[in-house]
């Protein structure tokens, strides 16, 4: 077995379980991103791994060796931080210089190395600058740059980009992508980890994500299907900009359910109402010109989002939900105008957990 | 009331000149945003606005009176500065009600305030804790609050919501806003993220090195950028540039030609919604394009694509992007009446829509 291995780990703080009793692999060469709210364990998982802090049960295994005892330098481990630790007094090139001075890297190999690593993070403009005349995202750039020119087996990062825009996060992801996958040319890149509570951030980066709460995995899955399918309510509403719509479940005829989005009731699964709600995403909502069937609902907010688009704030019955509409499609605070969910785009929950139902199940009900 | 009127202020640090004779007008009872780049002058501005930095020139008045005369106490402004100092041998209760025990309310109406700006701040719990017991997203809520707490009429804040857990960023997005209408007061608010500018304003000012460079509703900022850098500067993904020659009524791209009076060096900014990917040209400006790389932000995807020498970011349809994968051929168009046009050197806008 490769890779990193957790084998019933767990870790606490007298009666508050920081991270729960945890099994979990992050395969050779794959990159993991753990994405949760601040305060779900995120980082103290990581932590473990990195050799910060001692587990309170259970093993970690590299490459199928027990290093649970080891020290964080024993580990061949770089780490990237949310404020790296960076000599001022020295350029950006003596940066990453030192850190492979530290790593005992032969002499021979060091310009290559810098040269390559400067080329992939796109610091060749400001190689010879001090720390200081940099902004926050080209600091971190260099920050990567230095974790990655030690070679080792794992990096992880512990929200790096925390303080950065989105551009230049973007930037710095872009970077760091290109640079795995000019090595998988060659070799099987290092096992990255990646703690985040920015999903647009994991889903862009991640080969898969394990998102996090209360100290455990809730769910552990591609970016696509983290999105498309969440487990949860949980997932839904964490997952997206902004996230997932909820809406509770009214008694309407005997064991049918209604939801102030639907002009139809639905039979409630099991026949049972108790816990229903329904989940759709903001861009599957259709908003059109008041009288166009569906349900009759009050623009309350607009304001522009991601691509120009339309971001609205709905008043639907007693709910209020959020509708993305590409750019163009303006309707103003206060409009009257229809509201349209297809059977094909909703998803219904059962006290926080989905059930799993076809849309042709939801359409015949 | 409390309209804000800026004019022409100046402000250096020694040979720095930081900000360049600034003329705003925020609206009394506005959310007007300040958006730029960091250093563009925004948090400046706002010590300006609160009495910590003295004007080098220009004035700000308030309802027709000068600040100047004002010292930061007399001004009638709450502040929630971006480095929050809280007080560490107090608690959190204590921390947010300093500003209130200063202005000598009464034991039951700062326990009744207090209370409720930790309920809308999700900081209920923290209230007995002390300042390093905190995250740093935490210390940020409770400062927040202290600066809201304040009898004002306007409300300065500057970058709140700055590394805070993206979500909770979301949620305190509206809370802000529907405090800013309970409250019915002038926010100013400054933020470098253009997406949270958006979402934020009904006014949206765009600062860059010390100029302000745009100041209308975020809808004619988006739509019709005043400015070269605002039209950079303002919409998530950014939008492309694409350098152009004009001349003889047309202008010459390496995507097309489009319609253009004048002459010279030229900037087209394209917006990335604007990219249809198709294989219909009305003219204007086409091409075909390689995919480099495909973001999936979810909702959206982001199509990076080479075309000659130029990489162009568009957000294609959800069917357009369907089956795509890097490496793949694409054609697409862009209607030259969705363009905005300007001046290579001076960066002003020289038109806003061409045709082909």
């Amino acid at each position: 077995m490769s890779g990193i291995v957790l084998q019933g780990i767990r870790r606490s703080f007298g009666n508050t379980h920081a991270v729960k009793e945890t099994d979990f692999t992050f395969p050779d060469g794959s990159v993991t991103c753990l994405l949760g709210p601040s305060g779900c364990g995120k980082t103290t998982l990581m932590r473990m791994i990195a050799g910060l802090e001692r587990p309170s049960a259970g093993r970690i295994l590299f490459d199928g060796c027990d290093v649970t005892a080891w020290p964080a330098r024993r580990r061949d481990v770089a780490m990237v931080f949310q404020y790296p630790v960076m000599y001022r007094t020295l350029t950006v090139e003596q940066n990453i210089a030192l850190a492979l001075d530290n790593a005992r890297v032969p002499r021979t190999e060091r310009r290559t190395r810098i040269e390559a690593v400067i080329d992939v993070m796109q610091l060749g403009d400001c190689r010879r600058l001090g720390i200081d005349a940099l902004d926050i995202g080209t600091r971190q750039r260099v920050a990567v740059a230095r974790a990655i020119a030690r070679d080792c087996a794992v990096i992880l990062f512990d929200e790096p980009t925390t303080n950065i825009e989105m551009h230049a996060k973007l930037q710095l992801i872009r970077a760091f992508k290109q640079y795995r996958s000019r090595l998988r040319e060659t070799i099987t890149p290092q096992t990255v980890i990646y703690v985040t509570h920015d999903q647009t951030e994991a889903m862009t980066l991640a080969d898969r994500i394990a998102l996090m709460r209360d100290g455990a995995i809730a769910q552990c899955a591609d970016p696509r299907t983290l999105y498309d399918r969440p487990d949860s309510e949980f997932g839904g509403w964490f997952i997206g900009n902004p996230g997932m719509n909820f809406l509770a479940g009214r008694a309407d005829a005997p064991g049918r359910v209604a939801f102030d989005c639907l002009p139809v009731s639905l039979a409630a699964p099991g026949g049972e109402i108790d816990g229903l709600r329904l989940g759709v995403r903001p861009e599957r909502v259709i908003v059109g010109p008041a009288g166009c069937g569906g349900v009759p609902g009050r623009v309350l907010r607009r304001t522009l989002t991601v691509g120009g688009q339309a971001l609205l704030l709905l008043e639907v019955g007693q709910s209020t939900m959020r509708a993305r509409m590409s750019a163009g499609t303006i309707f103003d605070p206060g409009e009257a105008v229809s509201v349209h969910c297809s059977p094909d785009h909703i998803v219904l929950f059962r006290n926080g957990s989905r059930l799993s139902m076809s849309s042709e199940t939801i359409e015949a009900a | 009331m409390s309209r804000i009127a800026i004019e022409g202020i100046a402000k250096s640090f020694g040979r720095h000149r930081v900000l360049d004779g600034v003329t705003l007008d925020i609206p009394s009872g506005s959310l007007t945003v300040l958006c730029g780049p960091p250093q563009a002058g925004k948090s400046v501005l706002l010590r300006l606005l609160v009495g910590l930095e003295t004007l080098d020139a220009g004035r700000i008045t308030i309802d027709g009176q000068d600040l100047a005369a004002l010292t930061p106490a007399q001004r009638s402004i709450g502040y929630v500065p971006q480095s929050f100092a809280l007080l560490p041998q107090m608690s959190v209760f204590d921390n947010i009600a300093y500003p209130l025990r200063m202005q000598k309310s009464p034991n039951d109406e700062i326990r009744r305030r207090v209370g409720e700006a930790a309920a809308v701040l999700r900081i209920g719990g923290l209230l007995e804790k002390r300042p390093d017991q905190l995250s740093g997203g935490e210390k940020q809520r409770v400062a927040i609050a202290r600066g809201m707490l304040k009898q004002a009429t306007v409300f300065v804040l500057d970058d709140p919501l700055v590394g805070l857990d993206f979500k909770l960023r979301e949620a305190l997005m509206d809370d802000l806003k529907d405090m800013r209408v309970a409250l019915g007061a002038t926010f100013v608010y400054a933020t470098s993220d253009s997406l949270e500018a958006l979402a934020m304003a009904d006014r949206l000012a765009v600062l860059d090195a010390g100029r302000l460079i745009a100041d209308d509703g975020p809808d004619q900022v988006y739509h019709a950028p005043p400015h070269l850098r605002a039209a950079e500067l303002i919409g998530f993904p950014r939008c492309n540039l694409v350098a152009g020659r004009a001349g003889g009524g047309r202008c010459a791209t390496a995507l097309g030609m489009v319609r253009l009076e004048g002459e010279g060096e030229v900037v087209l900014a394209i917006r990335p919604e604007q990219i249809r990917f198709t294989d219909v040209q009305s003219g204007g400006l086409h091409g075909v394009g390689h995919v480099a790389l495909i973001e999936n932000l979810g909702a959206d995807s982001v199509v990076h694509l080479d075309v000659h020498e130029i990489r162009l970011v568009a957000i294609p349809t959800t069917e357009s992007v369907a089956g795509l994968d890097v490496g793949d051929e694409v054609a697409f168009a862009i209607d030259p009446a969705s363009l905005s046009v300007f001046g290579a050197a001076s960066g002003v806008r020289l038109m806003q829509g061409a045709s082909s």
